[in-house]
């Protein structure tokens, strides 16, 4: 198995007295695409803030290769692992290629801007294999959901990280860019090595492009390993609360969700 | 979009602009000169009719011109912290409550006049924490800002014009700022002003980068490394400086901070690093028109410019509110 890259240890979490993640143990994998899954309400998203600084554990550690996330300076942080948000806003005339140069903005020192010219080739390799070169000087509000989305994931590349967080990247999409998304995600895991951690709710689509799926349940990881391994009507009924069956489409699994 | 060519046209019509204003502002009034006469009366010999004008008039142009650049570059970045393009510093009581502290100044501690400005920004940054405390639930809603902050200015404003009435407006310091005249300015008052507003406006050079992240959602802007909340702190200090600083010599403005990058942002986009530039330009037009008008539309009477303003501004506002669903940053 490979190296591990992120190892957290007896994380826990509440909102208020609200109690999200329960002295949760998880170790992550370097090279890999994993996928956390899990009912609405089951923690995976408090999990995703907590291991992207956004929220700050109560107790725990999360650590990165060896060093505690919590330690790490946000800007070292961002030049470690890039984070595409689920939800996201450009001002209207923001041109694509502008708001993908914001990637570069851990690089930059306070107040100081200016791209150097390894800002524009980690800008330009973005926009190309994201396809959104094409679009570069088009407002980036003006684009199809797709075509921002796959501008916002440019944007967390120009970041030039090895890992990569997404957080339902394909919610709102039609099916046709969602598996251009999901394509895009497998390139970038194979081709360059990225590590992938994300948030998917289509549970097929989480088994077909995962290598490992980690699922949980009421703030807790009831299940993790390779789709084909794990994925059984007990686990999904336990995840999901539903009875579905599970088939083989390519040696993979796939749920039929009716 | 809008193209450079555009933009750059921007810069130089309104340059353009305020020069002839100035010259404009210069010889508005019983005395006139021509700007050969003037040039020749600053610079080579001397000449009663420009010496008189040197101290009379122009300190309340420069006045106006840096009050403006100020008042405007602080509308600016308030929008770009609360994310809200009706934010402006007049309307939300930072005005207000700067004067306040500094009309308290003036009344009672009239000896540590030069250093009003630092009071005034203490006041103006306690209006401003009461304002944004008391509208976050959660989140900014923008229509819930600019209610509190009606509330807020009110209050400040009430409390000073009664601070003024109840000491038989004795104090003359404390009426000109109340009614935000600029008539009886000097050069004194002028380069009080000038030096904070300068400190303000360099500071604010080094945070245009941080305004257009601040535009980006929260947790986008910290995935990019950005601290944003104190990112937030930092803008909003300078932001109240700038209004404070103004406010404490020249008294509050109201919907200049508003007007001015509102048409800023038709005209250049809103890149802060374009955006800010021209507003500084903008505003220095926009309040010595004011203040020009003001001199002449009732001859020889003076309005002043802060009335003008708000006559001017009222409507635009109500405009603004109407169409503020269609989103700033969308």
């Amino acid at each position: 198995m490979a190296d591990n890259i992120f190892t957290i240890k007896n994380l826990s979490f509440a909102y208020g007295k609200y109690e999200v993640i329960k002295g949760l143990d998880l170790t992550l994998h370097e090279g890999t695409i994993t996928t956390l899954i899990g009912a609405n309400g089951c923690g995976k998203s408090t999990l995703f803030n907590l291991m992207t600084k956004n929220l700050k554990p109560n107790d725990g550690t999360i650590a990165l290769h060896d060093e505690n996330i919590a330690n790490i300076r946000l800007k070292k942080f961002a030049r470690q692992a890039a984070i595409v948000h689920q939800y996201n806003t450009a001002p209207a005339d923001l041109s694509v290629e502008k708001l993908i140069s914001y990637g570069r903005t851990p690089y930059h020192r306070v107040g100081i801007s200016q791209d150097t010219k390894e800002d524009e080739e980690k800008i330009r390799w973005a926009m190309e294999i994201t396809n959104t070169l094409k679009h570069k000087d088009k407002p980036a509000a003006e684009l199809s959901g797709g075509q921002k989305q796959r501008v916002w994931i440019a944007m967390a590349l120009a970041q030039d990280t090895k890992i990569l967080f997404l957080d339902e990247p394909t919610t709102y999409l039609d099916i046709r860019y969602q598996l251009q998304i999901l394509k895009l995600i497998r390139q970038l895991n194979r081709e360059y090595g990225i590590t992938i951690i994300m948030v998917l709710h289509d549970i097929n689509q989480s088994l077909y492009y995962s290598d490992e799926i980690v699922a949980m349940q009421d703030g807790k990881i009831i299940a993790q390993g390779r789709p084909e391994e794990i994925i059984t009507s007990e686990l999904v009924r336990r995840v999901y609360d539903v009875e579905l069956n599970i088939q083989n489409v390519d040696g993979k699994p796939f749920v039929i969700p009716i | 979009m809008i193209s450079t060519r555009k933009k750059v046209l921007s810069f130089v019509i309104t340059a353009i602009g305020l020069l002839f204003l100035f010259l404009i502002a210069v010889n508005t009034g019983s005395l006139k000169v021509s700007p050969a006469e003037l040039f020749k009366g600053l610079f080579i010999e001397y000449n009663p009719d420009v010496a008189t004008i040197y101290d009379l008039r122009f300190p309340r142009i420069f006045i106006a011109i840096f009050g403006g650049t100020a008042t405007a570059v602080s509308g600016v970045l308030l929008q770009a912290v609360l994310k809200n393009p009706l934010a402006d510093p007049g309307i939300i009581g930072i005005s207000s409550g700067a004067s306040l502290a500094a009309v308290l100044i003036t009344a009672f501690f009239p000896t540590l006049y030069f250093i009003t400005p630092l009071f005034a920004f203490l006041g103006g940054m306690a209006a401003f924490l009461l304002v944004y405390s008391l509208s976050w639930r959660g989140g900014l809603s923008p229509l819930r800002i600019i209610l509190v902050g009606v509330a807020v200015n009110a209050m400040f404003m009430g409390i000073m014009s009664a601070f003024n009435s109840g000491t038989g407006s004795n104090y003359s310091g404390v009426a000109s700022i109340v009614n935000a005249n600029i008539t009886m300015k000097i050069w004194n008052d002028f380069f009080t002003l000038f030096i904070y507003v300068m400190i303000g406006l360099i500071l604010s050079i080094f945070v245009l980068g941080q305004c257009n992240l601040l535009a980006l959602e929260e947790k986008t802007a910290r995935s990019l490394g950005v601290n944003v909340t104190r990112n937030r702190i930092m803008i909003s200090a300078i932001a109240v400086l700038l209004a404070s600083i103004s406010t404490s010599v020249i008294g509050p403005i109201s919907f200049l901070g508003l007007i001015v990058p509102h048409i800023a942002r038709l005209l250049v986009g809103s890149n802060h690093k374009v955006l800010v530039p021209y507003s500084m330009i903008l505003g220095a037009f926009t309040f010595l028109l004011a203040d020009t008008v003001g001199r002449t539309i009732a001859s020889p009477y003076e309005i002043s410019a802060s009335i003008i303003m708000s006559v001017a501004g009222g409507p635009f506002f109500i405009l603004l509110l109407r169409r503020s669903k269609q989103n700033y940053g969308g």
